[in-house]
């Protein structure tokens, strides 16, 4: 993916966050990991940012005032998800006071009729600095994704035949004299 | 007088600034990054699915394919390695890698898909296959038919031979 050819100038949009997640963007853009150095510029207003650097897990208070901020960036923009609130709600993703991050405030969007834009999910808590950079580069296109789905599913051969091998262990222990399928233990009473 | 000292200070420590994307950092010895779960050694016992916190990992029984499927959603783990310690094969582990950042929400899980155990008396799914192959082979000669039975059955089982042993 290119989105951005030229230096990504971002807002950091905090929407509740625990800080662990805000001090880890300031640190990528501090001295050590310089992310001035790729074009990109914390700007301190929506209107002046190509990208959002979004954190938490939008809490019902933010809520409007992290609407008005998103619908405030200009076309083209991305939504860079930093941090595992973000990206799926975290610690707090079933708590009745947020919105379990960044899907949920895309249904709050998506029910204003607002298009929710081009996201980039940055997982960790808090990610280190150098994968906030790496989810930046990713949205350049200067970087590949590292991160893929993986799914495994057992054969039905093997498992079919292991299964079969363990009922017949139980039945030949348990030769006949096996109780009806009525029978129930109820409050420590054998019920035939 | 102080500045001088600084811009003396400043020359001699050089450039602090690491070449991250274009050459590797050095990772510490024991981060904890990504949780891998590794299918050949995973029963489904649930185990992880109990111990973690922000149900990153979550576990759904499918009667109709007959299928148990442990889902790790790493976009909402907080990489505690609760699930490392409490899982008994060693099947799941935090490995050192942190780039993760993926375009898509797909591309954050892990699927892990096994076969359900049928109850042979009742006939209810209600563990998987290879879980109750490794307590069957850890269990004693003697006690490993019972083994083979859905909790409930083998309730109703045991208490018919006691009642067989009391006449």
């Amino acid at each position: 993916m290119k989105l951005y050819r030229r230096s990504l100038w971002v807002f950091h949009l905090n929407s509740g966050s625990c800080n662990g997640c805000d001090i880890e963007i300031l640190n990528a853009l501090a001295p050590r990991q310089d992310a001035e150095r790729l074009g990109v510029k914390l700007v301190g207003s929506p209107r002046h940012a190509d990208a959002i650097l979004f954190t938490g897990p939008v809490t019902r208070e933010a809520l409007p005032s992290v609407v008005r901020a998103i619908q405030a960036v200009p076309e083209p923009k991305i939504v860079l998800a930093v941090g595992a609130c973000a990206c799926g709600g975290g610690i707090w993703h079933d708590s009745y006071c947020v919105l379990g991050g960044i899907q949920g405030l895309y249904r709050v969007l998506k029910s204003m009729g607002v298009a929710p834009p081009k996201t980039i999910y940055v997982p960790g808590c808090p990610p280190k600095p150098e994968a906030i950079i790496h989810g930046i580069m990713l949205a350049r296109g200067l970087a590949g994704q590292r991160q893929a789905r993986s799914e495994y599913f057992e054969e039905q051969g093997p498992a079919v035949k292991a299964e079969e091998d363990l009922h017949r262990l139980f039945h030949k222990c348990f030769p006949g004299r096996l109780p009806p399928k009525t029978a129930r233990v109820e409050w420590g009473v054998t019920r035939y | 007088m102080n500045r001088i000292k600084v811009l003396l200070e400043n020359l001699r420590r050089g450039v602090v600034t690491e070449q991250y994307p274009f050459k590797p950092i050095r990772v510490p010895e024991r981060l904890r990054g990504k949780p891998v779960i590794d299918p050949d050694k995973c029963a489904g016992c649930g185990a992880c699915v109990n111990a973690c916190p922000p149900n990153a990992l979550t576990m759904r029984d499918d009667k109709h394919s007959s299928m148990r499927f442990i889902v790790l959603f790493i976009g909402r783990c907080i990489y505690c390695g609760k699930c490392e310690e409490a899982c008994p094969f060693g099947a799941i582990r935090l490995t050192r890698e942190f780039e993760l950042a993926a375009e898509n929400r797909e591309d954050l899980y892990q699927v892990v898909g096994l076969r359900l155990y049928h109850c042979p008396l009742c006939g209810e799914p209600f563990t998987t296959v290879r879980l109750i192959k490794r307590v069957v082979e850890a269990l004693p000669e003697e006690q490993r038919a019972a083994a083979t039975l859905c909790p409930r059955c083998r309730e109703s089982v045991t208490a018919h031979y006691r009642s067989y042993a009391r006449r």
